[in-house]
């Protein structure tokens, strides 16, 4: 049987279109029930992925000639672990939705279903324009689900959120059409495939403003200090199955940009700009996890911990050095499998506080809920990346990475390691600990739904740190062009 | 005796009756709504009138597709019109813009106080204006094209005769069309004065060999041709009667002038500047790509404060203008190929925007005001997409044409040399994202209660303002019909912008001069 | 079976035992869960003899093996396996780890009997012993990180066991902290240490490749085992990341006993000997690790002087003892230093539960000033804490006795810095019979206190449920610990525990009698043969004068104890009148808490205020965003005003444009 990547595109966005059409009772599980499909076509994908055999399950077909713009697809090293964290996260989050009530809930299934697509769009296109297209596609299902379904002042953070992260996609445009004219050899046919594209690398010059031009855009996404503006506002809005795959997986879209589009594509520029963004990378870290133990919004303690979770990974990916890379890639995954799950948690925490997500409204919850403590407990310690889980060997790859290239960097990261513990401890005590909040029912996790969405994550996440070798041994962060190209470069 | 001579040297002109039959299907077509309107019946004023109009639509359509060849243009009479891809592709968006404007014009005001036969008639006058201009091959044809286009639309603003401010739009635009023309006309003379010749493969030709391009004479006459134009596509900072007249003006004929006229412009500013003045590119280049960046700052930075939807889309038009400039400037086919892709992407997302403005301002109590689209996500989807996909399209977000349009754009700048235009597009849009989702936030977004987990909500519409039962979008499917299927265009070709991409690749193949392939 | 799989299956026990006891914790009743964690540390225990026996029968040579079960993470040139080291350091600190947690857990039974987190406790206890022994079996420095950080993560869970005291989760929160800081520096030491050995992570590739990469005493070398060090010491409380382990008493007694005295605190001491190679490659590494630690022997003992929570001065006393341990395995005494450990591990792991029984009695209670006079009442706790006391002070023939001045005597044999270190020591010793008399006579001798006087009536006095560090009242039906408070005397399974250990502390010595027996030695030889100390040991005379000092100077301190508390009482008062700045510097434990508060935790907690309040709302929000938007209103302004609506603006207007186009066309011409 072999595997059709337009399968697993479309699929959630048809469900999502069904849903619309379907009695509003049956619209949310149409959604769950299409999201169920598609990992489990994602699931068959990953059996049938092959260890270093290169893009596979490869369609390729032209969309719009005149543009050379092709319908191509692909999976590799780099995105097979990321479409089958996408497939796997959009489960809980649907399931969530659908046990709850909202208002217009095929038009809410719509959106997610859409929403699914753009970003799994995104990682399978292996074509550059195609790529901008999902990505800027991402948006639109966002804005609707966090302006119409949010909390008070939903438009202005959706708004906010829109206006910032497109004002990157669009500059993300120009650069890419340039790159794309640019680097068509004179007469001939002018192609956005990154295949194509690496055998043409641009000039120096113009290959600094480009990279420039991504970076802004695949940094606004992440985010990164101090173009996350729109970060707290969203954060605070968005409804939770909402804001739970935009944390666990569009973040992920910005610095899959960075490995998939600018490593191989601007290589020059890329050495050029490493110590920037290194700086970029730990000044994230460092920031984001201060802030991050300086906040009582339980969401906000995620938000910004997740600005310095995705300061390492940019910190692994501009290392440029292989070990970087391959525990960059490894922690998009881990990172996307423990922020779920908090996410999930904060749900539970809210309901049992009088659906406050203040941690100065909750305290002492562990008492009664001894599975919901433990479940936290495990994702708590795995988020601030404890030896002996998932996230620990890609956090070590990636300081391995850093030392081995830039030291200095690493060791400054390396307190944001320390900073990881303060704030993620910090938020399970004021939860979970302490004398019990005065208006904290504690309440175990119900044996039905609640602890059916999360316990399978917290098994994935207990797996994989018994065997991170799982992943490990799959991902291949970095295109060989690029590898080349900083050889090169290094002499 | 020389008289003889000179009567011997006279001979009936060259006609090709293929070639110029659309331009009589209108031109006919006006003429018969005119006479057919003189019996008062209401069976006439009502359905026979409007078939009418739309039955010369049709016809001119046929025929233009008849018509349809890629490659060079084809001479009819004499050399003063030639019809080739860009004139039929163009004159085809004509037709259609004018089809919606029957729908949306059927039910309005305008119509019954000025009359159906006249309102009708005057429209076909300036939409064969337009053929016309489209097809414009010498300066002659060129000002004629332009008056008749303009002086129909004069009266049209004001046939509104029972409101002030349709008359003051009508007005306004009569005095300002007028200095707009004067100017031009000036412009026209100087480059014949510098060229000698007024059809535009002979000035071309002349320019560089018998006339130097830094010639004073010839600049001047480019500067004021310039000018003139730019008033007529509403290029900044020539714009400015633009929002006053598409608010005063019935809002039908807003739409039509929003696209048909904005459509027309541009096809005589690409035969003027990328046929006849194309030697001359490095000379008007510069000049041209200032205005369309000052006109795409201008145009959305202006947009931000209307509340008014057709202020609104009156300065979005302009900076829409601006992004179109940006193809003319490179004067490259596939500058050509770009901008004509536009021009219909632009066609779409207008037309599908108006139908709702106008839908609603019959029925809503605050009129063209952005408050009249509140809640009406919730209380009439039907109306609620296509304006949605209309501002999605307009902002530019993909699986839209808008998207593609910005692409094609883009992708032309940049081939040609003027990256640093494409961005300004980019920035350009970046800007227009405030207003354009302002929209889409009102329909949606309406405020509603937070809801607490847990305890469910149970969902209400929200009444929109002004809710009436004729608000109802069954109450007016024409105008719903002709909104939802520019939104379907808008959306299809989105998605599957090839059968587009032909056309304007066929339209690229005319203009000889062109240089790039 | 091979000696691995035995390992592995040490390992695999208690994991089990965590894993059902997780999971069962709705059905098993009563004391079941205690009782099968203790079996199943039993069975752990079991295995490991039977790995000793296994690996015995091997020449000496050939003593260690080590087994991969598969790929941890094996990519881009860093490979890891999932693998164990079995060689006697490891067997015998696993011996040593399983045998005494077997003996605290069944002691737990009792002691938590009326616990609301009986379960809890023990799925606890049992994961911290896996995390222990796979810690001391890895074998590789990644999994001994893992190893490492599951205990700290152990050790964190057990102090705030009882949860809803604000004290407990602060010294959790700080327990953690501080360890993790150990294991950023030992990832770091693991990257040096990967990069210039040759580009391995397993122990002997280590060894191998420092012996060919590294030149002596060279930097990079120093570096790694210094951060080995920092490792080593934010585990076992030393000088200068010692401030979390005195605040972990917040934990339950028996959790005190087994990981902050018994076991997980001397893990820094099985890194330096495991690690001992690249010590004695990088002398001034080595050097500087044993100067911390003897000053932290002296200063952890001048604390144990002034403290009067009886917990916390045992807890001093360890950080002291540990400061022994590792001044013999960083100069060169490896059968020192495990020696020591062991027999520390004995009978510190007594006195906790001496102390346990205490407070049991003292109905929660900590503070020796409130104490007095349990010598009649609780026999058999003063009979063995008594034990515990004597070996803690090096008290002849105790095993205390042999272990430290093993120690003491080889660093005087070995001369020059060392010596001085020596003479800290002993110092230190003088303190130690002094501070552990002064526990002796002020809790068990003296008047009766009314809890003891209750006691020798025959009933468990039952006070007021507080939390002793702050007295606040507890409820103890929504919060722990349990109602009812435990002794030994009353305790089956506590009497068990005490005595085998009493036992064991009279008697451990017997495995090291200078001159008479070296079985310590032969059996540890095999890991330290390439040691280049291995032949300098002193010479049993030397050894015999090293005891004999030893035992005058405990004599020294417990006299000196007997005449503060029991001859003349109130001299220690008269003392504090005297130094009354000596004094208040020992109870402040020197200041370290203040100042670590005023170098790091303030200023942090300040920056990340300032963050919030200053970065985000001024600069992310204000300038970023708000800028943006003010300059676009700006623009929409003019506009707005341009936009008047009279034709002669709109005429001035396109006059302009004209003008200016007009004027660029002609610039153009000529």
């Amino acid at each position: 049987m072999t595997v059709y990547l337009s399968i697993i595109l479309f699929l959630p966005a048809a469900a999502g279109l069904l849903a619309m059409f379907v009695p509003r009772r049956l619209a949310g599980w149409t959604l769950v029930a299409g999201s169920v499909l598609t990992l489990a076509y994602a699931i068959v994908m990953l059996a049938r992925f092959k260890t270093g055999a290169g893009m596979q399950f490869v369609t390729d077909d032209n969309w719009i000639s005149e543009l050379g713009i092709r319908y191509s697809l692909g999976v590799d090293g780099l995105n097979l672990f990321l479409i089958v964290l996408t497939a796997l996260l959009w489960v809980p989050a649907s399931i969530a939705a659908a046990l709850r009530e909202w208002d217009r809930p095929g038009l809410f299934a719509f959106f997610m279903g859409l929403g699914q697509t753009a970003v799994l769009g995104a990682f399978i296109a292996q074509d550059l324009a195609l790529f901008v297209v999902f990505f800027d596609l991402m948006l639109v299902p966002f804005y609707f689900l966090v302006g119409m379904w949010g909390g008070e002042d939903r438009v202005y953070a959706t708004t906010k959120l829109v206006i910032y992260t497109l004002v990157g996609s669009l500059l993300m445009l120009a650069a890419a059409v340039a790159l794309g004219v640019m680097s068509t050899p004179a007469g001939g046919h002018i192609s956005f495939s990154f295949a194509v594209l690496a055998q043409h690398p641009l000039s120096g010059g113009s290959q600094y403003w480009l990279f420039l031009l991504f970076a802004f855009a695949f940094l606004v996404k992440a985010p990164a200090f101090p173009l996350h503006g729109w970060m707290p506002d969203a954060y605070r809005q968005a409804p939770l199955p909402v804001i739970l795959v935009f944390s666990a997986v569009v973040s992920k879209v910005g610095v899959y940009g960075f490995l998939r589009i600018v490593l191989p594509l601007l290589p020059q520029a890329s050495v050029h700009f490493q110590e920037l963004m290194l700086a970029v990378a730990v000044v994230s870290i460092l920031y984001g996890s201060v802030l991050a133990f300086s906040q009582d919004e339980a969401r906000l303690v995620l938000g910004y911990s997740s600005i310095a979770q995705l300061g390492f990974i940019l910190l692994g990916i501009f290392s440029l050095d292989p070990k970087g890379g391959q525990g960059a890639v490894m922690q998009m995954v881990n990172h996307g499998l423990v922020v779920a799950p908090l996410f999930l948690i904060i749900g539970y925490l809210a309901i049992r506080a009088q659906g406050r997500e203040s941690l100065d409204w909750m305290g002492g919850m562990a008492f009664r809920a001894p599975v919901l403590a433990a479940v936290f407990l495990i994702v708590a310690l795995a988020t601030l990346a404890m030896p002996g889980s998932s996230n620990f060997v890609g956090e070590l790859y990636i300081l391995f990475g850093t030392f081995q290239s830039k030291i200095v960097y690493g060791l400054v990261a390396s307190a944001g390691v320390v900073l990881a513990a303060v704030y993620m401890i910090r938020f399970f005590q004021r939860s979970m600990h302490g004398s019990v909040g005065s208006h904290v029912e504690s309440r175990d996790l119900a044996l039905g739904p609640e602890l059916a969405v999360i316990a399978p994550l917290v098994l994935i996440i207990l797996a994989l740190g018994v065997y991170p070798n799982f992943l490990l041994h799959r991902i291949n962060a970095f295109a060989p062009t690029t590898q080349q190209a900083q050889v090169a470069l290094r002499r | 005796m020389t008289a003889l001579h000179l009567i011997a040297a006279v001979k009936a002109p060259v006609i090709d009756y293929k070639g110029i039959s659309p331009l009589f299907a209108i031109a006919g077509g006006a003429v018969i709504v005119l006479m057919a309107a003189l019996f008062r019946g209401r069976f006439v004023q009502r359905v026979l009138v409007p078939f009418l109009t739309v039955a010369a639509l049709g016809a001119a359509i046929g025929l233009t597709i008849w018509n349809w060849h890629s490659g060079d243009s084809r001479p009819i009479v004499e050399g003063a019109l030639a019809i080739d891809p860009l004139a039929l592709g163009l004159s085809l968006l004509f037709y259609v813009a004018g089809l919606a404007t029957v729908a949306f014009a059927w039910r309005s005001v305008a119509l019954r106080e000025s009359g159906t036969g006249e309102f009708f008639a005057l429209m076909l006058g300036s939409i064969a204006g337009m053929t016309i201009l489209a097809a414009a091959e010498n300066l002659v044809t060129l000002f004629v094209g332009i008056e008749l286009l303009s002086i129909p639309l004069y009266v049209l603003c004001a046939s509104e005769v029972r409101k002030e401010a349709s008359l003051e739009s009508g007005l306004k635009y009569l005095v300002i069309g007028s200095v707009g023309s004067a100017t031009l006309l000036y412009g026209l003379a100087f480059i014949y004065g510098a060229t000698g010749s007024t059809g535009f493969a002979a000035i071309s030709a002349a320019i560089g060999k018998g006339v130097d391009i830094t010639d004073p004479l010839l600049l001047t006459g480019i500067a004021l041709a310039t000018a003139g134009l730019a008033f007529k596509a509403s290029v900044a900072p020539f714009h400015a009667w633009t929002p006053d007249v598409y608010e005063g003006a019935p809002t039908p004929v807003t739409a039509f002038m929003a696209v048909a006229t904005k459509t027309a412009a541009f096809a005589i500013i690409l035969r003027l500047f990328d046929e006849a003045l194309v030697t001359a590119q490095v000379q008007w280049a510069p000049a041209l790509a200032a205005l369309a960046v000052i006109t795409i700052i201008v145009g959305n930075v202006g947009a931000i404060a209307q509340d008014s939807l057709k202020r609104m889309l009156a300065w979005s038009g302009v900076a829409q203008a601006g992004y179109m400039l940006a193809g003319v400037v490179v004067g490259t086919r596939l500058g050509l190929q770009a901008t004509a892709f536009y021009l219909a992407v632009y066609l779409f997302m207008n037309m599908a925007a108006f139908g709702v403005v106008i839908a609603r301002e019959r029925v809503s109590e605050h009129g063209d005001r952005l408050k009249s689209l509140e809640g009406l996500g919730s209380a009439s989807p039907l109306l609620a997409w296509p304006m949605t996909i209309a501002m999605l399209s307009l902002a530019g977000f993909p699986a839209t044409a808008g998207f593609m349009g910005k692409f094609y754009l883009i992708s032309a700048t940049v081939d040609g040399n003027w990256a640093w235009l494409g961005v300004m597009i980019v920035v350009g849009s970046m800007l227009s994202l405030v207003y354009y989702l302002r929209v889409i936030a009102v329909m949606w977004m309406n405020p509603l209660k937070i809801e607490l987990p847990g305890l469910p909500r149970r969902r209400e519409v929200q009444p929109v303002a002004g809710w009436s039962p004729e608000a109802d979008p069954k109450a007016q499917p024409e105008v719903v019909l002709v909104t939802l299927l520019m939104a379907t265009a808008t959306i299809f070709f989105g998605i599957v912008p090839s059968p587009l991409f032909h056309l304007a690749h066929d339209v690229g193949t005319s203009l000889r001069a062109l240089f790039g392939t | 079976m091979s000696a691995t799989a035995w390992a592995w299956l040490v390992l695999a026990f208690p994991l089990a035992g965590t894993v059902v006891i997780g999971l069962g914790w709705r059905v098993l009743p009563g004391r079941v869960p205690g009782w099968l964690a203790s079996s199943m540390i039993l069975g752990a225990f079991a295995c490991a003899i039977a790995a000793t026996i296994k690996m015995q029968d091997r020449a000496p040579g050939a003593r260690h093996a080590s087994s991969t079960l598969f790929d941890y993470a094996h990519s881009a040139g860093l490979n890891i396996g999932l693998s164990i080291y079995v060689d006697p350091l490891s067997l015998f600190m696993a011996l040593v780890v399983s045998g005494v947690s077997f003996l605290i857990h069944v002691y737990s039974v009792s002691y938590m009997t009326s616990d609301k987190g009986f379960t809890r406790y023990f799925a606890y206890l049992n994961f911290f012993v896996f995390s222990m022994l796979l810690l001391v079996l890895a074998g590789n420095i990644i999994i001994l990180i893992v190893g490492w950080a599951f205990v700290g993560a152990a050790s964190y869970l057990l102090i705030s066991f009882w949860y809803r005291r604000e004290t407990a989760t602060a010294a959790g929160i700080k327990a953690f902290v501080m360890n993790v800081i150990g294991d950023v520096a030992l990832v770091i030491a693991a990257f040096l240490l990967w990069k210039n050995a040759g580009h391995h992570v397993s122990y002997t590739g280590i060894f191998v490749g420092s012996k060919t990469h590294f030149s002596h005493d060279q930097g990079t070398l120093i570096a790694a085992c210094l951060l080995l060090t920092v490792g080593a010491f934010a585990k076992s409380a030393q000088l200068p990341l010692h401030t979390w382990l005195p605040d972990a008493m917040e934990g339950p007694t028996p959790v005190s006993a087994l990981i902050h005295a018994a076991t997980m605190v001397t893990a820094g001491v099985y890194l330096i000997a495991r690690f001992h190679p690249l010590y004695e490659q990088a002398p001034t590494a080595a050097n500087i690790t044993a100067g911390l630690a003897a000053a932290t022997l002296f200063f952890a003992a001048t604390c144990a002087l002034a403290v009067t929570d009886l917990k916390r001065i045992i807890a001093y006393s360890t950080m002291s003892q540990i400061g022994y341990m590792m001044v013999g395995v960083s100069t060169g005494s490896y059968d020192g230093g495990l020696f020591h450990l062991m027999t520390h591990a004995f009978f510190k792991a007594l006195l906790f539960m001496g102390a346990g029984s205490v407070i049991g009695a003292m109905a929660g209670i900590q503070d020796i000033d409130r104490m007095g006079g349990f010598r009649k009442s609780m026999r058999f706790t003063y009979i063995t804490f008594l034990v515990g006391a004597l070996t803690l002070a090096g008290m002849v023939p105790f095993a205390g006795w042999f272990s430290k001045d093993e120690i003491l005597g080889f660093d005087v044999h070995r001369g020059g810095f060392d010596l001085i270190l020596a003479i800290v020591g002993f110092a230190g010793a003088l303190l130690t019979a002094f501070y552990s008399f002064r526990m002796v006579f002020r809790v068990f001798h003296g008047d009766s206190v009314t809890e003891a006087q209750s006691l020798e009536r025959g009933e468990l006095f039952h006070g007021e449920h507080v939390n002793p560090m702050t007295g606040e009242h507890e409820d103890t039906d929504v919060g722990f610990p349990g109602a009812e408070h435990h002794i030994a005397e009353r305790e089956l399974p506590m009497k068990f525990a005490m005595g085998t250990l009493a036992v064991l502390s009279v008697v451990g010595g017997v495995v090291a009698i200078p001159g008479v027996t070296d079985w310590l030695h032969n059996f540890l030889d095999p890991t330290f043969a390439d040691s280049k100390f291995v032949n300098a040991q002193p010479s049993t005379t030397a050894d015999w004068t090293g005891l004999i000092v030893g035992a005058g100077i405990a004599l020294a301190g417990i006299t000196t104890a007997l005449v503060c508390y029991i001859r003349r009482p109130g001299t220690t008062e008269q003392i504090i009148k005297r130094l009354p700045f000596l004094y208040r510097l020992f109870v402040n434990r020197w200041y370290f808490d203040e100042l670590y508060d005023a170098l790091f935790v303030r200023p942090v907690a300040t920056f990340g205020r300032f963050g919030r309040y200053v970065v985000e709302s001024a600069f992310v929000q204000g300038t970023l965003v708000g800028g943006t938007t003010r300059l676009v209103a700006v623009g929409t302004n003019i506009a707005r005003t341009a936009q008047s609506g009279y034709l002669r603006g709109y005429a001035v207007l396109m006059l302009l444009g004209f003008g200016g186009l007009a004027l660029y066309f002609l610039l153009q011409s000529t």
